[in-house]
């Protein structure tokens, strides 16, 4: 199924020259910290914790609404660092879903209210369903499917799932569009 | 297992004993399984969980099974099926329609080089290096008993009735909705025990009953046990609280607890209860080899894992053989119980993988070849196989 | 649209018969069919652990039994242990230096090493103490016991020793009186009855100690426990097979099981359909045929809400993931026997059918209840071209197109026009699906010996594809 357009307030969003989307209605700490990479969709109410750490994402990642991004921390005996978190390509975190994990491969796919401890690592072309919770420093490798709580392996994904991804995010970026004017805006 | 063997040993062949719930698998060779996980399959239409044996019909069956074998090679053997023997461990009483089944799957689809099936009551004592005893199987569907003696189970003995697991856990069921409609009619505050108080017994998923069953009920003695039948209540036992998710909570009431397993204790007019089980068996045997049976008792199967079942189990026949019903015919005066080296509900897996790891593999298993000219299994029961083999027997 | 997250609207049918939507399927450039996870052999390629990464051979896979040397799982909820590092002085008080401790902990359920009693660790990868089978010896005898039995059982068998005079009375006595417990014997696995003259060979058995019968059996303790934290579960216990522990207090952690990468072969000409790398990290494959990137895809676009007996307007996008030029045409479902009866004759000439049984067919629960108005004439699918992707400007191509078929196109992607009416007596619920088969050209560049030109070839797939239930009505 073709995805259908998904119109956005003009008003409320910022195109940067690279094509990064953003809300204004957004929490970003520290946006010195946080480099996205170009055709990026951040949507209302989600947070980046820039102030932390270093968050860094590639091309073509969508941070759906309310969700968290944040980068996860190590306790040490003489107090807690911080580390930065960066996420590859083609990356989609679904709404509601909280972000600790110390790496997002490319072409991973995170679902709704999802809850990534601190310090995971999700290898490339992986996917978290909805509703899972990821216990900290969780390896996700490549081409599984973890669901649950604790998450765990449920099924394997298919060989081709990282075109998949990258038409997804692509068809994704393409279909965020403003809001058509309607008839009384035009007048 | 010494550590060469594991290097010299070429290619172990893979030991599967098939279960109503539970599937245990492993290699030839090692005494443990690898896995024990529940025979069920995720369907990929319907996304739902569902049993292997509950199949509708044979090509049903085979699309579960296929399913199935797949999780096993590749989730927990991580082997490839191709050329290597099979172990299948299966009652002598298991449907042909199954049997049938299983070796199609696995020389069409998963095209292994050779497939052995092994009775599990026999096998069962490879394992404890016996060659007499009275094996009984208590499943999870049913138990099943068959006397072996010197290595050759006596058929025409064999006796089965559908009381394992599956109706103790029918019976939890019950006994748990009843306790609770008496406290609910005797106006007691169910609200204490039961949380929420309109939680619906009757849509609890098997899988939770059966973790209750595991985890509160236990076998009481003899003596208790009598006394429930005769109507007498006994001082309860301890109630538990089991917590259902985050927010219910269910109190198994003492009786609950003690009562369930009653299900397989139970004497009615039938006369099927489990230590009646044994004594037809045994009665029906040659009078020489009784004794031996009844000192050489096996007992084997997940459901005779519940605290306190084998202990019940010898002194039931105890008494029962005193009965007026038994004691005419058998003169029989104790009973004698194996303690198997390994859990109840693998003994019968170790013993195939002890055989599966002997130089009888090569000689009695069904070849691929051979499958693919006789396009059957042969089995005991089926003529067109055993006449041939007499034929041949007779001629050598 | 992600074939990860939604429901399989469109589905190709396979060569073996099972329906798939295109992210699961394969295409054998040798065969030039359609194959599947159903009717491709699957091999383990590489053994790793998920959670070190490390990749093992399968041969030192096999010797550690599938599991991971430094990792563990948690035995209460199955998720992996975390080393975690005390520092504390030595308990005996010589040394006044503290030193570094380690014990296994789970940041899911907070169980940890301690609870059941293992000692801390002086080293971070630790030497954790295993468990052991217990009666090990005993079981190990038995082992030998049978596999001598076993082999003399073979060596009687090979040297065909059997027709001496003894044996042959015996065996005409037992034609007699049919199944005697000879027979019995010999189908249960056991020697034949060591008769007169055979004990001197009974002496190289070796001797095993046969269990002995109790007359009591462990009763139920006095007091049962009523503390449900303190009973396993099932899963716990089965999590383990050796140990299945049946309190917590003797739950012990495992080395964390290994995960596979596969490859897949196509059974009929045995070449590979996917061939991963074996590195657990890498996602790049060494072969890969995944349909995906060799036949069109088909996806709905829009659809006009449906109504029984009325037609309705549905259009799909097809896209052309290959880099040659292909056209489309639409036709009637083409019985999958008809088709292999076509194929039979090709294979016959070139190579048998291996197996003397035909593979079973999956069983297909799928109902045409919808007719389908297929455009008649042929549609041309430009080959992709990745730069297009980043190019924003308009399309240069000009097609003559029948604009009542073709509504939209760009690129490699075209959007294609049909009408659908829903058969009457279908149920409200019920799904409406229709079928239709899509001819394709598919150009093989694969080189052969024979041929080094590529080649062209003529596909044929049957496509299901099934629509909102009509009662929603609504377009989603």
């Amino acid at each position: 199924m073709e995805l259908v357009d998904k119109y956005y307030d003009k008003a409320e969003y910022v195109e940067t020259t690279s094509g990064n989307k953003v809300s204004r209605q957004t929490v970003l700490c520290g946006s010195q910290n946080i480099v996205l990479n170009g055709k990026c969709i951040v949507q209302s109410d989600a947070i980046i914790r820039g102030d932390l750490a270093n968050v860094r994402t590639g091309r073509y990642c969508i941070i759906s609404k309310d969700a968290v991004i944040r980068p996860p921390f190590k306790k040490f005996s003489k107090g807690v660092a911080f580390f930065p978190l960066h996420m590859g390509d083609h990356v989609y975190v679904g709404e509601g879903s909280i972000v600790n994990a110390a790496s997002v491969g490319s072409y991973v796919y995170i679902g709704k209210n999802v809850v990534i401890g601190r310090r995971c690592i999700l290898k490339d072309c992986c996917m978290i369903e909805d509703d899972a919770i990821v216990p900290p420093e969780t390896v996700i490798p490549s081409f599984t499917l973890y669901s649950g709580s604790p998450a765990v392996r449920r099924d394997n994904l298919p060989d081709c799932t990282q075109d998949i991804m990258i038409d997804f995010t692509r068809n994704y970026y393409q279909h965020f569009i403003p809001k058509p004017k309607t008839k009384d805006e035009l007048v | 297992m010494s550590i060469y063997d594991g290097l010299t040993a070429g290619k172990p062949a893979v030991v599967v004993d098939f279960g109503a719930r539970y599937t245990k698998f492993g290699f030839a060779g090692e005494f443990s399984p690898r896995c024990i996980i529940p025979t069920q399959v995720i369907c990929p239409s319907s996304r739902k969980l569902r049993w292997v044996f509950d199949y509708e019909d044979e090509a049903d069956l085979y699309a579960l099974l296929v399913t199935f074998i797949h999780k096993l090679y590749f989730r927990h053997a991580l082997v490839s099926p191709k050329d290597r023997d099979v172990v299948v461990i299966e009652s002598i009483l298991s449907p042909t329609k199954f049997r049938d089944t299983v070796a199609k799957v696995l020389f069409l689809h998963y095209e292994v080089s050779s497939l052995l099936y092994l009775p599990s009551h026999l096998i069962v004592l490879a394992g404890l290096g016996l060659s007499t005893a009275l094996v009984v199987d208590v499943g999870y569907s049913e138990s099943q008993v068959i006397p072996v003696y010197e290595g050759v189970p006596i058929l025409n003995a064999w006796q089965a009735q559908p009381i394992g697991s599956k109706a103790v856990e029918e019976r939890l069921r019950k006994n748990l909705k009843e306790a609770y409609e008496e406290i609910k009619n005797a106006g007691g505050d169910a609200s204490r025990v039961l949380k929420p108080i309109d939680l619906d017994l009757e849509t609890l998923p098997d899988h939770v009953i059966e973790d209750i069953k595991v985890r509160t009920c236990f076998v009481t003695t003899y003596e208790r046990g009598k006394a429930m039948a005769d109507g007498i209540r006994p001082p309860q036992p301890p109630f538990a609280d089991y917590r259902l998710g985050g927010y219910s909570v269910l109190r198994i009431p003492g009786e609950v607890r003690e009562a369930t397993y009653e299900v397989v204790f139970e004497r009615d007019n039938e006369q099927s209860s489990l230590a009646n089980l044994i004594l037809e068996s045994i009665l029906k045997c040659g009078i020489d080899t009784r004794r031996a049976l009844a000192e050489n008792l096996v007992i084997v199967g997940g459901t005779s894992m519940a605290p306190g079942f084998k202990s019940r189990l010898i002194s039931e026949l105890r008494r029962l053989v005193k009965d007026n019903f038994y004691k005419p015919k058998l003169y029989i005066s104790n009973f004698k119980m194996h303690v198997p080296l390994v859990k109840e509900n693998v003994a019968s897996w170790l013993g195939g993988s002890i055989f599966g790891a002997t130089d009888m593999l090569p000689l009695r298993a069904l070849t691929k070849e051979k499958y693919f000219t006789l396009k059957t299994v042969p089995d005991w029961c089926n003529l067109a196989t055993n006449e041939l083999y007499l034929s041949k027997l007779t001629l050598s | 649209m992600s074939y990860l997250i939604q429901k399989e609207y469109v589905k190709y049918e396979c060569t073996c018969g099972s329906l798939k939507p295109i992210s699961k399927l394969y295409f054998c450039r040798h065969c030039l069919e359609l194959r599947c996870g159903y009717c491709v052999c699957h091999e383990v390629d590489s053994h790793y652990c998920s959670n070190c990464m490390e990749h093992l051979p399968s041969a030192e896979a096999k010797f550690r039994k599938n599991r991971c040397n430094t990792c563990f799982d948690c035995p209460n909820c199955f998720h992996t242990l975390s080393v975690r590092a005390t520092t504390r002085s030595a308990e005996d008080g010589n040394t006044k230096t503290p030193t570094k401790h380690y014990y296994l902990a789970c940041f899911f359920c907070r169980w940890t090493s301690r609870d059941v009693g293992i000692p801390d660790q002086t080293t971070g990868t630790g030497n954790w103490p295993v468990k052991e089978l217990p009666f090990q010896e005993t079981l190990n005898s038995y082992l030998e016991y049978y596999k001598v039995l076993a082999m003399r059982e073979r060596n009687l068998k090979e040297k065909k020793t059997y027709s001496s005079p003894l044996i042959r009375g015996y065996s005409s006595f037992s034609e007699k009186f049919g199944l005697t417990s000879m027979i019995a014997r010999k189908r249960a696995g056991l020697p034949p009855l060591s008769l007169g003259g055979k004990e001197n060979t009974q002496s190289s058995l070796p001797k095993i100690v046969p269990s002995v019968a109790v007359d009591d059996v462990e009763p139920l303790p006095d007091t049962y426990f009523t503390d449900l934290t303190k009973i396993t579960t099932l899963s716990q216990r089965h999590s383990y097979p050796m140990l299945q522990a049946e309190t917590i207090t003797s739950l012990h952690p495992q080395h964390r099981h290994f995960y596979i990468k596969c490859s897949l072969r196509c059974r009929r000409c045995e070449h590979n359909v996917s061939k991963p790398e074996y590195n657990p990290g890498s996602i790049k494959f060494k072969i890969q045929l995944a349909a995906y990137y060799h036949m069109p895809e088909v996806r709905i676009m829009t659809f006009e809400p449906l109504k029984i007996g009325k037609p309705s307007e549905i259009i799909l996008k097809i896209t052309n993931p290959t880099q040659h030029l292909t056209s489309l045409q639409f036709g009637s479902l083409i019985n999958s026997e008809e088709r292999k009866n076509l194929k039979t004759e090709e294979i016959s000439e070139t190579k048998k059918e291996k197996l003397p049984l035909e593979l079973p067919r999956p069983i297909r629960n799928l109902q045409i209840n919808t007719d389908v108005e297929l455009p008649q004439c042929s549609v041309i699918l430009p080959p992709r071209d990745d730069a297009a992707e980043y190019d924003d400007s308009a399309d240069t191509h000009n097609f003559q197109d029948d604009t009542k078929v073709v509504v939209w196109r760009k690129g490699n992607k075209v959007a294609v026009k049909m009408k659908i009416t829903p058969q009457n007596g279908m149920e409200g619920g019920e799904e409406s699906i229709f079928g239709f088969s899509m001819e394709y050209g598919y150009v093989n560049t694969m080189p052969t010996l024979e041929q080094k030109q590529p080649l062209r070839a003529e596909i044929q797939v049957n496509l299901f594809i099934s629509r909102a239930t009509y009662h929603l009505r609504r377009i989603n």
